[in-house]
């Protein structure tokens, strides 16, 4: 508005510098008026609210900050885990092999030369095989007399065994293995029954 | 920040999964598998097994191991279908007072949804330990 009234007072008076400035002199008041046309109450209000809004911003960013933090520690997490489970299937499918050579072994009854040489060459080979599981932290599970562990064993079956605590692995039908502390496969075992 | 996880709740089988960059993520329990059996067992020594490792224990505990536990949710003592699992589970299934099918483990009676909740705890657990 005040500029609409300077164009005005300027148009009305043209040829004069000094009235011009005059113009101005007896404008400036209203200009200055009309900056302060806000209240100090809208001011405070409008301060409120940025500094609202500029909190809201900052726990956003703190908030994307953290939550880039976690998915770093997940990502981290989850690269350790695939290392070291990488080879769970591969080593699965190989525990079978390893069950076979040792049912070939036990098979393999008989006094004879040959016999006895099969049997040499399969334990050592089971041997070797011990050896390759060991070099990848596969540990084997052979609970027989242990109490059974239902985080580690199967129970297949219960049996009645005198002599013998309740709860107790009493035979292992089939070894277990784990990988890096995770289990690869639990041990098949029979457990023994309480007496009734 | 809070996150939301989905869980399925299966009659044999559940599953737990986060949304993680607008795609839904299953994540894997503390065993390692995607699925956990939606088993609860009560040991002797009071102790509570969910999912695999209650799998595991089941032939020496047939009477504290429950599974399929969702079938008696919502259903009262005397439907058919309850009826007809009495005949069919190890573990025992009883009247509650208001007439629905509860299940009773070392003489403690306990609604179904009790029982499934345990395998939400496990479900939920194994979450935060994966997005912590």
């Amino acid at each position: 508005m005040s500029t609409e009234q300077e164009t005005v007072e300027a148009q009305i008076e043209p040829e004069a510098v000094q009235s011009d400035a005059t113009v101005s002199n007896e404008e400036q008041p209203h200009t200055e008026v009309a900056e302060h046309e806000y209240t100090i109450d809208e001011l405070k209000q409008e301060l409120a609210e940025t500094k609202h809004k500029a909190q809201e911003n900052w726990d956003k960013a703190l908030r994307v900050h953290a939550e880039m933090e976690n998915l770093k520690k997940r990502m981290q997490k989850d690269l350790e885990d695939t290392h070291k489970f990488a080879i769970t299937n591969f080593a699965k499918e190989l525990l079978t092999v390893m069950d076979s050579l040792v049912l070939g072994l036990q098979a393999a009854t008989g006094d004879s030369e040959d016999v006895k040489k099969f049997r040499e060459g399969s334990e050592l080979t089971i041997k070797q095989f011990e050896a390759v599981f060991n070099k990848f932290n596969i540990v084997t599970l052979d609970p027989l007399g242990s109490p059974f562990n239902a985080e580690q064993h199967q129970a297949v079956m219960m049996q009645a065994v005198q002599g013998v605590e309740a709860n107790t692995v009493v035979n292992v039908l089939q070894k277990g293995y784990m990988l890096n502390g995770r289990l690869l496969r639990p041990a098949m075992v029979i457990v023994a029954k309480a007496a009734d | 920040m809070a996150k939301i996880i989905g869980i399925d709740l299966g009659t044999t089988n559940s599953c737990v999964a986060v949304l993680e960059n607008g795609v839904a993520r299953v994540i894997e329990n503390s065993e390692g598998a995607r699925t956990t059996p939606s088993i609860i067992a009560f040991t002797n020594d009071d102790e509570v097994l969910v999912g695999q490792s209650a799998k595991r224990q089941a032939v020496t505990n047939p009477k504290n191991t429950l599974f399929a536990i969702k079938r008696l949710i919502g259903r009262r003592f005397k439907d058919d279908i309850v009826q007809k699992d009495i005949h069919m589970v190890p573990y025992k299934i009883v009247e509650a007072e208001n007439g629905d099918a509860w299940v009773q483990v070392h003489d403690k009676k306990m609604a179904a949804p009790e029982i499934s909740a345990r395998v939400l705890m496990k479900l939920k657990k194994d979450a935060e330990a994966y997005l912590r």
